[in-house]
C-alpha cells in the first residue's frame, strides 16, 4: 500500500461516518480545550505574579532581623533580641557589587490635615527607597540625602493619600500630622495600584530615624540591598553575609535574594497549574475511552472488509496500522478543533474579564496536540489489534 | 409496555453488546469516581483548615493594633507598629466587659535561647498564665506560667518539647536554666508535642512571662491580644465592648483592629468551598465527554437496530415507546456507570486516607448527591437526539430495507 492511498482509505472510512467521527473528536476537543483553558490561565497567573514582583526590580536582596521563618516572613520583623539597624544598612553599603540599601520599617499612623484624618501605612525608609523599588514621584521630590539618623521631618505621600485629604488642592509644602508629629509635605508618589492585594498608594513615607522613634523601637524590619544586575548574587548574598556577621558576631539575620523569591514563587505556581491540568486532563482520558469505544464498534462493523483486505495480500501490520491511523486521525482532528476552541475561549476571557491574566504559550498547544496524538494511538492499541488478528476466511464468510 | 419489560428490553440490549457497555461504564465511571474524589480532596482541606483553627480556641477574637482604611488581603496578617501602643493596661481594662471570660496579651519575638553550651533560635512569646486555658493547650510535665500580676515577672519559662530535646537532650529540662537573650529563666514546664498549627509550631517555641518579653525586646507594645468571649452568642458583644474600652482609653480615636475567629475561619471556608466547587466543575467536565460518548454509540444502535425497531413500530409501539425504551438503556448505563464510579471514589479516597492521617478526606454530600445526577442527565441529554431519530423512523422502509 502506498503513502497516499494509506492516507486516502483513513479519510474515507472516517468520511463514510461523519456523525460519528464528528463525535468522537468532540470528546477528545472538549478533554484538550479545558486543559488548554487552564494551562493559559494558570501560565496568565504565573507571568501576572512575575511581572508584580519585578516590577520592583530583580537585583534586590532583603535582609531581616532574625533567622526564623514562618509564613514565608521573618519573625524578627516583629520583635528580636538581634536588632537590625540603620547603621547596619549605611555598612552594608560597603558590600561588594552593592549599589544602594536602603532601611525599612514599616506601620500605621494617623494623617491629619486640616481637620480630615485617614489611618494609612506609614513606611519609615532612607532617602534610596524611590530609585530601589523603582518607583516614580509625580510631583515634588523624594526624601532628601538627609544622615538617615537625623533627617528633616519630610513626608512623600502616596496618591490616594494625597487625593483623599487635599482634594484638588496642590499639598506640596502644606503641613500635615501624623501620629502627632509635624512633617512637610514635599513629594507625592505616582499612583502604583494594589500588589497583591496590598495598596501602595494609601500609604505615607517619612525618613527611617523618626519612624523608628514614632514607634519606638531599634530594629528596621528589612533592608533592600540593590546590586549590580551584573553581579553573581552567590558572590553579592556572600559579601553582605560576611559585613553582618562582623558587625553582630553570629549569623542572626536573613537574607533573601528576589530571584530566590520569584523561584519558589514560579514553582508553587506551576505545580497547582500542572493539577489542575491535570484534573482537566481526566476528560481526555475519557475522551480516549471513546475513541477506543466506537472503533471497537467499527472493527466490529467492518469485519467482511478486513477480511476482503487480508485476502487480497494485505499484511496484519497493514490492517494493524490502519486502524492506528485511524485512532491517530480522529485524536488530532479532535485536538486541533480543542485548541482552537480553548484558545478562542481564553481571547474571550480575555476581551469579557481584563482583570483575569490569561496567557497562552505556543509549546502548550503543541504539547497539547502531541498528547491527543499519543491519546489516541493509545486507545487504537486494542481494536487495532483484534482487527489485525481476524482470521480472513472466518472474517470473510462473517458476511 | 410495562416498565418491567422496558427495564427487561434495555437489560437485554445492553448485555447484547458487552464491551460497547462496558466501555461505556468505565468512560461514566471515571467522570464521577474524579469528581468524588477531587470533592473529597477539597473538602478534606476544607475541614482541615476548620479544625486547625478550632484548636486555636473557642469564642476566640483577636485584638491588633493598626488599622487601614482599606484592608489588605487577608486580615490578621497585619504586621506593623503603631505610634500609640496596644499595652498592657490596655489589655487589663478589658476585665470590665461582661462578655469576656478571660484574655491574654501576646507579645512575640525571636530570641536566641542558650543552654550550657548548645544555643538555638526559636520564637518567643511573652504571656500570661490564661494563654493555656484559651489556645487549649497541654503541658507534658511542670506546670505553665504562675498566675499573679502581669507587670511583675518570675524569672520562669516554659519550653516547647522539642526545645527540650534539643537543648537538653535526654537529660530532665525542668529546673533548669535557660538563658534567652541577655535574661535568665528557670524551666518551670515542658509543653506537649502538637506539631504544627496554623503555620505556627508549638514544639519550637519559649513561653515567657509578659513582663520579662517586654524587657526582652525592650517594648511596651502587645503584638495582639487573645480574647475569649463568654458564649458564642456573646461575640459580638464581647467585639463591640472590646472595640469601645480601647477606643475610650486611646482619647477616642479607633486605632486597633478587632477580628474574630469566626470572621477568619468564614473566609477560609468560603475561599475553599470555591476552591472545591471550581476544581468539581473541571472534573465534571469528563461527565459530557462521556455523554458525548454515549450519544454517538446510541445513535450506531440505532442504525445498527433499524430493523428491530421497525419491526417493534410493525407490532404497534408507538413513537413514545421507543423513545422511552432508550431513555431507559442511558439511565441504566448513567446509573450503573455512576455507581462503578462512586465505589471507585470511595476506594481512591479510602486509599488516600490511608496515606495521610491527619486529614479528615471526605467526599461532602452535595458531590455525592451531584455526581451521579449530572451523570444521569448528561446521559438523558445526549439520548434526545438518537431516540428522536428511532422514534421518527418509518416502520416500513425500516423493514423493507436490509
Amino acid at each position: 500500500m502506498r503513502y497516499a492511498d494509506f492516507v486516502s482509505f483513513t479519510y474515507a472510512s472516517l468520511r463514510a461516518h461523519r456523525l460519528r467521527t464528528v463525535l468522537t473528536s468532540l470528546g477528545i476537543a472538549v478533554g484538550i480545550a479545558a486543559v488548554i483553558l487552564l494551562t493559559s490561565i494558570g501560565e496568565g497567573l504565573h507571568q501576572f505574579v512575575i511581572a508584580e514582583f519585578t516590577q520592583f526590580g530583580t537585583n534586590i536582596i532583603g535582609v531581616s532581623p532574625g533567622r526564623i521563618q514562618t509564613h514565608g516572613a521573618s519573625l524578627g520583623a516583629v520583635n528580636t533580641v538581634r536588632p537590625l539597624t540603620v547603621d547596619d544598612a549605611l555598612a552594608l553599603r560597603r558590600a561588594p557589587y552593592v549599589q544602594l540599601t536602603d532601611p525599612v520599617v514599616q506601620g500605621n499612623a494617623e494623617i491629619v490635615y486640616s481637620g480630615k484624618s485617614r489611618r494609612v501605612t506609614l513606611y519609615g525608609v532612607g532617602p534610596d527607597f524611590a530609585r530601589a523599588l523603582k518607583m516614580r514621584v509625580a510631583s515634588g521630590e523624594f526624601l532628601p540625602q538627609d544622615d538617615p539618623r537625623s533627617a528633616r521631618a519630610f513626608v512623600v505621600l502616596g496618591s490616594k493619600v494625597a487625593r483623599e485629604l487635599f482634594g484638588s488642592v496642590n499639598p506640596l509644602s502644606s503641613r500635615i500630622r501624623a501620629s502627632g508629629e509635624r512633617y512637610r509635605v514635599i513629594g507625592v508618589m505616582q499612583a502604583k495600584g494594589q500588589v497583591l492585594g496590598f495598596d501602595l498608594d494609601d500609604t505615607v513615607y517619612i525618613p527611617v530615624g523618626r519612624a523608628l522613634e514614632m514607634f519606638n523601637r531599634d530594629s528596621l524590619m528589612e533592608i533592600h540591598v540593590i546590586y549590580e544586575p551584573t553581579a553573581p548574587l552567590a558572590e553579592v548574598e556572600q559579601g553582605i553575609k560576611r559585613i553582618l556577621i562582623a558587625r553582630h558576631g553570629a549569623e542572626d539575620f536573613t537574607v533573601t535574594p528576589q530571584q530566590k523569591m520569584l523561584e519558589v514563587f514560579g514553582t508553587v505556581l506551576d505545580a497547582i497549574t500542572f493539577a489542575v491540568a491535570a484534573i482537566g486532563g481526566i476528560s481526555l482520558v475519557v475522551g480516549g475511552v471513546g475513541i477506543l469505544t466506537i472503533l471497537t464498534i467499527a472493527v466490529a462493523e467492518r469485519t467482511s472488509e478486513i477480511g476482503l483486505l487480508r485476502a487480497i495480500g494485505a499484511t496484519r501490520q497493514r490492517i494493524l496500522l490502519l486502524f492506528l491511523g485511524e485512532a491517530a486521525l480522529l485524536a488530532a482532528i479532535g485536538g486541533v478543533a480543542g485548541l482552537l476552541l480553548g484558545w478562542g475561549i481564553a481571547l474571550a476571557l480575555r476581551v469579557a474579564l481584563p482583570a483575569l491574566p490569561v496567557h497562552t504559550p505556543w509549546s502548550y498547544a503543541v504539547l497539547a496536540e502531541l498528547v491527543a496524538l499519543a491519546v489516541g494511538l493509545a486507545a487504537g492499541v486494542l481494536p487495532a489489534r483484534r482487527a489485525a488478528r481476524l482470521d480472513p476466511l472466518e472474517a470473510l464468510r462473517s458476511e | 409496555m410495562r416498565v418491567a419489560d422496558l427495564l427487561n428490553f434495555a437489560w437485554q440490549v445492553l448485555r447484547g453488546s458487552r464491551s460497547r457497555t462496558l466501555l461505556i461504564l468505565l468512560a461514566m465511571g471515571i467522570g464521577v469516581a474524579a469528581v468524588v474524589m477531587v470533592t473529597a480532596l477539597g473538602e478534606g482541606a476544607r475541614l482541615y483548615v476548620a479544625n486547625q483553627f478550632g484548636s486555636l480556641g473557642t469564642n476566640l477574637i483577636i485584638v491588633l493594633p493598626g488599622r487601614s482604611e482599606t484592608a489588605g488581603a487577608m486580615p490578621g496578617i497585619l504586621v506593623g507598629k503603631t505610634a500609640r501602643d496596644l499595652t498592657l493596661d490596655d489589655a487589663l481594662a478589658l476585665k470590665r466587659s461582661h462578655a469576656i471570660r478571660r484574655f491574654a496579651p501576646l507579645i512575640i519575638g525571636a530570641g536566641d535561647v542558650k543552654a550550657g553550651a548548645r544555643s538555638r533560635e526559636t520564637p518567643v512569646l511573652g504571656s500570661t498564665a490564661e494563654l493555656m486555658d484559651i489556645r487549649h493547650m497541654e503541658m507534658a510535665r511542670g506546670r505553665f506560667l504562675p498566675e499573679g500580676d502581669p507587670r511583675h515577672s518570675q524569672p520562669v519559662c516554659v519550653i516547647g518539647a522539642k526545645v527540650a530535646n534539643e537543648l537538653f537532650g535526654p537529660r530532665p529540662a525542668l529546673g533548669e536554666w535557660v538563658r534567652v537573650g541577655d535574661r535568665r529563666f528557670r524551666v518551670i514546664g515542658i509543653m506537649a508535642a502538637q506539631g504544627e498549627s496554623i503555620g505556627f509550631n508549638t514544639d519550637e517555641i519559649v513561653i515567657v512571662p509578659l513582663a520579662a518579653a517586654q524587657a526582652l525586646f525592650n517594648t511596651e507594645s502587645l503584638f495582639r491580644v487573645l480574647v475569649e468571649a463568654k458564649s458564642r452568642e456573646r461575640i459580638a458583644e464581647a467585639k463591640a465592648d472590646v472595640e469601645e474600652i480601647i477606643r475610650l482609653r486611646h482619647e477616642g480615636e479607633r486605632d486597633v483592629t478587632v477580628i474574630t475567629q469566626d470572621a477568619v475561619l468564614a473566609t477560609f471556608d468560603r475561599i475553599l468551598r470555591a476552591l472545591t466547587l471550581a476544581v468539581a466543575g473541571i472534573a465534571a467536565i469528563s461527565l459530557a465527554v462521556a455523554g458525548i460518548l454515549i450519544m454517538n454509540v446510541m445513535l450506531i444502535a440505532v442504525t445498527q437496530r433499524r430493523r428491530e425497531i421497525g419491526l417493534l413500530k410493525a407490532l404497534g409501539a408507538t413513537g413514545q415507546q421507543i423513545r422511552l425504551a432508550f431513555f431507559t438503556e442511558a439511565m441504566l448505563l448513567a446509573l450503573s456507570g455512576a455507581a462503578a464510579g462512586l465505589a471507585v471514589g470511595e476506594l481512591g479516597r479510602s486509599i488516600i486516607a490511608q496515606v495521610y492521617p491527619a486529614i479528615p478526606f471526605q467526599a461532602p454530600w452535595w458531590a455525592l448527591v451531584a455526581a451521579p445526577a449530572t451523570a444521569v442527565i448528561t446521559a438523558v441529554l445526549f439520548t434526545v437526539a438518537p431516540a428522536r431519530r428511532a422514534a421518527m423512523l418509518d416502520p416500513v422502509q425500516a423493514l423493507s430495507r436490509r
